[in-house]
């Protein structure tokens, strides 16, 4: 009986051990840049939520292009972040940075639930792209692109795709603008996407 | 395939709604859309976000710090005390929703996301003059159609302007005034006065406000409202009645000042997709006279515009992305530009430059690599307008626009060739040898008394240096002429904030007089004397 308790003691130790072990090497994989800080090199919530929102936002909408999303996430990513930010335990310069990193795996998850639900994508495909996309210079090459897959394009179709997307016109309007019948545009549209992902393909 | 074209154009229409789309490149099914959505995605990346609420960050801290929000996120097996303490708050947070009067920032959310689905609007407009006594008298009644493109329709019911049309379709601005047989033709940009309570303009008023709070309720025209309490940074608070259903203001009522008040109100509202045609269309009524205010003449190229201007305008290769050129109009010695900015509208007026360029008094100074650029942000008098301007080759440049200060720097920098540099807000200037004190409280009432339209002169900060610097010459008080000519007063720096003008004069006891914006930091905020060097 005595071996037995002795015996159950020791895989608990040794359970608990493992178990540190994993949570540290976790820790220390999701969180390399953290670090315990004196009161003195931390700020509050506000002043964190004041300096980093707007990048953070543009981060996020940057990805989801839509304002009620890109609200959403933002909101999420910050409740996510709350404990870790309030604890001091990243460093003031690393805000930003921790805190896309926080958003990133929110959309993560979201995808990963839209995965769910019928579709075949591949995240890991995805995400490296979508995390260059976060460097400026990336993000110019991007930008660079589009903007010459959008001059590949014919004049009308280039038209279809300014009014619609970019200047945000409804379909009657912009068959309105363009002398055009509603499903004439929905056409060009479609077709002016089709010809625009092939050329960007081609180019990147 | 047609079905992909209605699933691509709804994607789209969801993602201008600024709204989450149905179905996405993650949730799609059909591999085409996925690269469509993608490709909708990255073009619409070429855009500036729509960004959210100023009151959206300051949520997001009372969203970050609640326990329940940071619980749920950390602490998944705690659910069923979490859902007893989740009840409870519940519980207490709709007792304190309707005994106690809360902050307006859901309220302000609500009203600006109800306005970005709104196309158009048309509604009837009352506006009531009321005095301290109680006594009220109906001052005006328009019927009014408005667009989301800042296109609108107003035809006076009753009062000063009764029977007065006056439209903005965007191209041009005019006004018919039956009485005289008369149609008046505008610029249709910069329109200086639009019509009172445009619901746009409202709810961006709340949204700068420095508080906001909701102080009751109430029904107008037989609707039930929300009282909103909104007060400007530096002014006198008024209040808004936002319409429970629709989430949009209903109405509005002015502070009290000098004993008069005022009550605007949509009597009649209701919401459409665009504004009838024949609203917005010109015609010249049958026997009337078309009265030009402003006769430059639209020109189909840049060569037409040198022949009526005797100038050949720039115009530079290199322009921001979103700026699309939609008209060109010359005068003589004058060119102007109208360029589509993304649904807002920048306007590059180009003409001969005579005498030195003197910046305005509300106005910033900027600097460029040949010169100074004076900038107004916003034009004083136009919460929504900006501009920029300097002298160039002989030439005085004017880049004016409803956009941002950002949008238009780089607006102007491609005409200029070169960077503009913004003065410094951090920037502390040279200290002046005496200070001047000053009492907050006295400024702040003078605040509010500009606000309401008294003491014009203090939103000049060259007048207030000619009156402070009058006042040491003659400390009995100014009879008749000012000692100190305006002209012997020279801004010397002015970051919209702090403002150091020089005195040449030698008769004068100062030679440096150092001002501040002490209440409000923009073009209606008051400037102070904060210091002086002595002669």
């Amino acid at each position: 009986m005595a071996w037995a308790v002795e015996k159950g003691f020791l895989y608990l130790f040794r359970f608990t051990v493992f178990a540190c072990n994993v949570l540290k090497s976790l820790s220390v994989f999701y969180f390399a840049d953290v670090k315990i800080l004196t009161s003195a090199d931390t700020k509050s919530i506000e002043e964190i939520c004041s300096e980093t929102w707007e990048a953070l936002y543009r981060f996020v909408y940057y990805k989801v292009q839509n304002r009620e999303e890109a609200e959403d996430i933002t909101q999420e990513t910050y409740a996510k972040a709350y404990s870790y930010l309030q604890k001091g335990k990243i460093a003031p310069n690393k805000y930003s940075a921790f805190l896309k990193t926080v958003a990133q795996n929110v959309l993560r998850d979201l995808w990963r639930k839209k995965k769910r639900r019928g579709t075949a994508v591949d995240l890991d495909a995805i995400n490296p792209k979508d995390y260059a996309m976060d460097d400026p210079a990336e993000s110019s090459a991007q930008r660079h692109v589009i903007e010459s897959a959008l001059t590949q394009l014919t004049m009308e179709q280039r038209t279809v795709i300014e009014l619609r997307i970019i200047k945000g016109y409804s379909v009657a309007d912009t068959a309105k603008l363009m002398n055009k019948q509603e499903t004439a545009v929905r056409v060009m549209q479609h077709r002016a996407l089709q010809l625009l992902a092939a050329i960007m393909k081609t180019n990147q | 395939m047609k079905d992909n074209e209605q699933k691509l154009s709804d994607y789209i229409d969801r993602l201008n709604a600024e709204q989450k789309p149905d179905e996405d490149e993650y949730s799609a099914n059909s591999e085409e859309l996925k690269e469509l959505y993608r490709s909708v995605r990255l073009v619409r990346s070429l855009k500036e976000p729509a960004m959210p609420g100023t009151d959206f960050h300051k949520n997001l801290v009372q969203t970050a710090a609640n326990p329940f929000v940071q619980k749920k996120a950390s602490a998944k097996r705690k659910w069923g005390w979490l859902i007893s303490a989740a009840s409870v708050a519940a519980v207490i947070a709709l007792l304190i929703n309707f005994m106690i009067p809360v902050g307006g920032g859901n309220v302000v959310n609500a009203m600006e996301k109800a306005f970005q689905k709104v196309d158009a609007y048309h509604g009837t407009l009352e506006i009531v003059q009321s005095n301290a006594n109680g006594e009220s008298m109906t001052q005006s009644k328009l019927e009014v159609w408005a667009d989301k493109d800042g296109r609108y329709y107003t035809k006076g019911l009753e009062g000063a302007s009764q029977d007065f049309v006056t439209v903005n379709n965007g191209e041009q601005k005019w006004q018919v005034q039956p009485g005289r047989k008369q149609v008046h033709i505008f610029p249709a940009f910069p329109d200086v006065f639009r019509f009172q309570f445009e619901l746009g303009n409202e709810i961006q008023g709340v949204k700068n406000a420095s508080k906001t709070n909701v102080v009751g309720e109430d029904t107008v025209a037989g609707r039930k409202a929300s009282i909103l309490e909104v007060t400007p940074d530096g002014g006198l608070p008024y209040r808004i009645w936002v319409d429970k259903e629709t989430k949009l203001p209903l109405q509005k009522e002015t502070a009290m000042y000098n004993a008069i008040q005022y009550t605007i109100t949509y009597s009649q509202i209701d919401f459409s997709d665009a504004i009838p045609e024949s609203f917005v269309s010109y015609q010249l009524p049958a026997g009337y006279e078309e009265i030009q205010t402003s006769p430059e003449q639209i020109v189909t190229n840049l060569s037409e515009a040198e022949q009526i201007a005797g100038f050949a305008p720039a115009m530079p290769e290199i322009l921001p992305a979103e700026l699309v050129l939609e008209c060109i109009a010359a005068n003589q010695n004058l060119v102007k530009l109208y360029y589509d900015a993304l649904r807002k509208q920048i306007i590059v007026q180009q003409e001969t430059a005579v005498g030195e360029l003197k910046p305005d008094p509300s106005a910033m100074i900027g600097s460029m690599y040949n010169g100074f650029v004076e900038i107004q942000s916003p034009v004083a008098g136009n919460p929504d307008l900006r501009s920029i301007r300097w002298q160039q080759d002989g030439i005085e440049y004017t880049v004016m626009g409803n956009v941002s200060l950002e949008q238009l720097v780089s607006s102007a920098e491609s005409f200029m060739n070169g960077p503009l540099e913004l003065p410094s807000m951090d920037e502390q200037g040279s200290k002046p040898q005496v200070e001047v004190p000053y009492d907050m409280e006295v400024e702040n009432n003078e605040q509010k008394s500009v606000d309401a339209g008294s003491s014009p002169w203090r939103i000049d900060p060259v007048f207030v240096a000619q009156v402070f610097v009058s006042l040491q010459m003659s400390p009995e008080g100014i009879t008749g002429e000012y000692p100190i000519d305006i002209e012997d007063l020279e801004m010397t720096e002015n970051n919209g904030t702090t403002a150091i003008i020089r005195v040449n004069s030698e008769d004068a006891p100062s030679k440096t007089v150092y001002l501040e914006r002490l209440v409000r930091q923009d073009a209606t905020g008051i400037w102070t004397v904060v210091g002086y060097d002595p002669s």
